[in-house]
């Protein structure tokens, strides 16, 4: 019986091909931008998570003032008593017994609105950052040429630089260059290319490539001073599983060496960790790809709405079909059946459809973001579709089934 | 669950035995069986509008069991409305229809379905094939409703009656492929598929030339001699003339209710000898 109900379907649907095809053309658009969509969002959540993953998940960072996502935020001024973060501060914490879980410090002490020249050739630098040797190993950064800041150039403040790639080009005409040994001047203060960056990829995380190192030693005492502390301090854990451990030791030593309660410690200076960076992108590409999502499914919807529209013209035109079905014995179920299996056909055929585009669609690149099919969505929107097909196959089919034979049969 | 019980009720509802082949009708009408169709004191009333229209105004009609009766009438005398409501197409406004001795009135919307379905065998003036739908597929479709779940004997039983019309080269045309007689012999076809006891036939002959009335009345007569009921609507007296009994409605009133003039009973003897019984 479902069978026959199947078949006088499906010979319904193939009466009318164009119909048919441009019903499902709007499940298919519904269902392909539902996988597409999301498969963007996605897809940018993972590329988001694989830069954070290239910074180091074991990295901290120490920020004075309320933290990006902590109680006050950063630049808030009225509760944050913002502390000074020092060279005594660094100190400290490579005190073992203050942390154990720290294997390695920098502080990172930042000038703004330097200007770096070379042979007439300016460049602004993107971060001018007076930083330790072990700054290379927290960071994640190598260089392509020559060697990073070392221990010595630290304690005799040298006057040498490491550039990021950026820099080179800028300064030196071309990625390629090798400047090592060659003269920058920055801002009045002439120093040594000691060694260039390697080139952290096109991740869009900030600061990557126009990048030009200094010590920090040497960064006090011709631009910041010793009074201004450090704008930040970075840290990596012994491992990516003591993150949290390292956080709070560094938390408790900072908070007792100012003299400050974990509640003015938590307006006052922040703790940040890879972790915390990727909660925060998870959380907004979630929300980004709900949006997309609902966006999509909302084009679904309309679909839905096209195949209860057809099915009402085609319940309408087949009227007479209808009752000549009933005279000769169908009963109401029989009718029932056969429109609502109609009407499922369609958006099963367009889920189908739609699932192909919004695979074939994801091949490719959209603004930028290679989607990654997320598997739920693929479930999610056929099962909808299909749903729809029964939600709104229902009352046309409905219809269908309580035309009284006669009133059908005369139905002109 | 769903096939047991359609066995299930296959077993309760199983279409009636077809008569022995060849065997009197006379006979039959003599040993005096219950009427088959028996309706009585009918009133149907429309609203068209605000108008109330009666369409039948208290018609009664027996009809026993091979009988072949005509009704006829002029448009408007209700022998339409009448005839919807013998085949449970329709329903009485007042008054009572028996069929078989069970009230249609008592029967649920499902059973009037398969009342339709077993026991009725309808044909319509303007074919009603479903179109797009090949001939075989529109006679196997009643068997379809009937809850015959072997296809293959679907098929047989469908090209049987096929064949029986005289279709047995037609079996994948479509109706559009097909001439009015030849479309209204699909649609006896569909009638007779399931074995019903009574056929009923609503001006079949209306949209056919004079050559496919010829071919059609006989189908019936040989259908009538085979002892099945047969029931026409026909506003032609030559077609009327075939039956046994002819009844003449006005108004939505039975004015007359007589055997044929020219009784079918030599036709049917001459008939007989002609032409093997169905």
């Amino acid at each position: 019986m479902n069978r026959q109900n199947v078949r006088i379907a499906l010979q319904g649907i193939a009466g009318n091909r164009l119909r048919s095809a441009l019903t499902m053309l709007g499940i298919m658009i519904g269902v392909g931008s539902v996988i597409l969509l999301v498969a963007v969002g996605n897809g940018s959540a993972v590329s988001i998570q694989n830069s954070i993953d290239s910074l180091g998940t074991d990295t901290l960072t120490v920020f004075a003032g309320g933290g990006f996502f902590g109680p006050g935020g950063r630049s808030t001024g009225a509760e944050s008593q913002q502390i000074t973060l020092t060279a005594k501060d660094v100190k400290n914490l490579e005190k073992k017994y203050n942390a154990p879980d720290v294997s390695a410090l920098s502080p990172v002490d930042q000038d703004g609105g330097v200007t770096a020249s070379h042979d007439g050739s300016t460049w602004t630098a993107g971060s001018f950052e007076g930083v330790y040797p072990s700054y290379a190993s927290i960071e994640n950064e190598q260089v392509r040429s020559g060697s990073f800041i070392s221990e010595a150039d630290l304690q005799e403040h040298a006057k040498v630089v490491v550039l990021g790639t950026t820099a080179v080009k800028s300064l030196f005409g071309s990625a390629s260059d090798n400047p090592i040994g060659d003269q920058v001047n920055f801002s009045g203060t002439t120093f040594t290319v000691i060694g260039v960056l390697k080139t952290k990829g096109s991740s869009s995380i900030e600061k990557l490539d126009t990048t030009a190192l200094i010590p920090a030693t040497t960064m006090q005492d011709h631009y910041t001073g010793t009074s201004g502390g450090y704008s930040e301090i970075v840290a990596s854990a012994t491992s990516p599983t003591t993150v949290d451990a390292a956080k709070s030791e560094i938390t408790s030593t900072l908070a007792s060496d100012h003299g400050l309660t974990t509640t003015e410690a938590s307006n006052d200076f922040s703790v940040e960790s890879a972790s915390t960076l990727i909660s925060a992108s998870t959380s907004s590409s979630h929300t980004f790809t709900v949006l997309l999502g609902a966006v999509a499914a909302i084009s679904l919807l309309v679909g839905g709405i096209g195949v209860m529209n057809i099915m009402l013209v085609t319940v309408t035109e087949r009227t007479r079909e209808i009752g000549i079905r009933k005279a000769i014995g169908a009963r109401r179920s029989d009718i029932l059946g056969q429109f609502l299996v109609e009407a499922v056909l369609l958006s099963v055929l367009g889920g189908v459809l739609g699932i192909g585009a919004g695979v074939i669609g994801s091949l490719f690149k959209i603004v930028g973001v290679q989607p990654v099919i997320a598997l739920y969505s693929v479930f999610l929107a056929f099962g909808f579709a299909i749903l729809i097909g029964l939600f709104f196959g229902i009352y046309p089919a409905n219809r269908a089934a309580t035309l009284r034979p006669i009133d059908a049969l005369r139905y002109e | 669950m769903r096939g047991a019980l359609s066995s299930l009720r296959r077993m309760i509802d199983r279409p009636d035995p077809a008569p022995e082949p060849g065997s009197s009708p006379r006979a039959v009408a003599g040993s005096r069986p219950a009427a088959v169709i028996d309706v009585r004191q009918v009133t149907k009333t429309y609203a068209l509008g605000d108008v109330a229209v009666h369409a039948l105004r208290g018609v009664s009609l027996s009809v026993e069991r091979g009988e072949y009766v005509a009704i006829i009438g002029a448009s408007g005398s209700g022998k339409s409305t009448l005839m919807h409501i013998i085949g449970c197409l329709d329903l009485p406004t007042t008054g009572r229809y028996l069929l078989d001795g069970i009230d249609v009135a008592a029967m649920s919307e499902d059973e009037l379905s398969d009342v339709r379905n077993r026991k009725i065998g309808f044909v319509f003036q303007s074919f009603n094939l479903i179109p797009r739908t090949s001939a075989l597929q529109n006679v196997e479709l009643p068997l379809v409703y009937g809850g015959i779940r072997s296809s293959a004997e679907r098929l047989h039983r469908a090209q049987r009656a096929l064949t029986m019309v005289g279709l047995g080269d037609r079996f994948d045309h479509q109706p559009n492929e097909l001439s009015g007689g030849q479309q209204q012999r699909v649609a006896i076809a569909r009638a007779l598929v399931t074995n019903p006891s009574i056929l009923l036939a609503d001006e079949p002959t209306g949209a056919l030339d004079s050559a496919a009335t010829v071919e059609l009345l006989d189908i019936f007569d040989r259908l009538h001699t085979s002892g099945r009921t047969v029931v026409l609507i026909t506003h032609e007296a030559d077609v009327a003339a075939r039956a046994q009994r002819v009844v003449r409605l006005r108004d939505g009133r039975i004015v007359s209710d007589e055997p044929s003039l020219q009784g079918s009973g030599e036709r049917r003897v001459t008939l007989t000898s002609e032409m093997s019984p169905v």
